[in-house]
């Protein structure tokens, strides 16, 4: 069976990387604060009835 | 034993839903090993039948998600050579890069029923690796971040042009200057062969993590 695959060399090797960035630590520490201080909230909710 | 094609099956598709899965499991544990994010955003889960740490934080999660499923098209047709996480520092230059090199036999031999349980065993060992692989790492500088690099041929790009599009996550082609360290501490942490794929796990580590790369 014929090999259709380009040769390496007219294919060169690329290496790839997304443009977009992952969140900072920063942004999910503040997430992090907020989220306890809501769950803080609810169960003070709950306590109070 | 029945020795079947890549294309019998659909098995690329098999072994891209395998390793991205993995995948994912893999670069959740390293960025809570590194501790590149807050450990409060990390749940414990069980997964291969090990605890591992995975994230909480939607957003995070997503970026994870949307990542691999762009990378997914390359890992089906065999045109992922290495999938690498990056951990960067304050200034984007890389301090660490865990790197999956993978590579799948054009032939598969499958031997049994128990391949899928015995493939899980492997994964299982190199995700007790990624667990304990601190002790062999020194400390990150603080205020590190992480992007995902892969390795491919230009030819292999247009696979993942239409995910691309559709997610609104695209790629580009990086500077390997930027991407690379000089002389990094080369730390293999496992490797392990099966018949669906074979997968070499290593990380390169700046040698002074705090100081600048000069490269």
């Amino acid at each position: 069976q014929k090999d259709h695959s380009p040769s390496p060399s007219s294919d060169p090797k690329v290496i790839l990387l997304p443009c977009k960035s992952a969140p900072s630590r920063e942004r999910v520490q503040l997430w992090l604060h907020a989220k306890r201080q809501y769950e803080c909230l609810q169960r003070e909710m709950k306590r109070i009835g | 034993m029945t020795t079947l094609t890549r294309q019998d099956l659909n098995f690329g598709q098999v072994v891209a839903d395998i390793l991205c899965e993995f995948l994912e499991v893999a670069i959740h544990l390293i960025l809570y090993v590194r501790e590149v994010y807050p450990s409060g955003i990390f749940q414990k889960r069980k997964k291969y039948n090990v605890p591992v740490q995975m994230s909480c934080h939607p957003e995070l999660n997503q970026y994870i998600q949307d990542t691999l499923q762009c990378v997914k098209p390359l890992i089906e047709k065999n045109e992922a050579e290495k999938v690498v996480v990056v951990i960067m520092d304050k200034e984007h230059h890389p301090v660490e890069r865990f790197v999956f090199e993978i590579s799948q036999p054009p032939l598969l031999s499958i031997s049994s029923e128990t391949l899928l349980s015995h493939v899980e065993q492997l994964l299982r060992a190199v995700i007790l690796k990624i667990s304990v692989c601190d002790a062999v790492l020194d400390n990150n500088p603080p205020g590190c971040t992480f992007t995902v690099l892969v390795y491919t041929r230009e030819s292999a790009t247009r696979n993942m042009e239409k995910v691309q599009v559709i997610k609104d996550f695209p790629w580009i082609v990086a500077d390997e200057q930027e991407v690379l360290m000089q002389e990094p501490r080369l730390i293999p942490l496992k490797t392990m062969t099966s018949d669906i794929v074979k997968m070499q796990l290593y990380v390169e580590e700046r040698a002074h993590k705090g100081q600048q790369n000069t490269a």
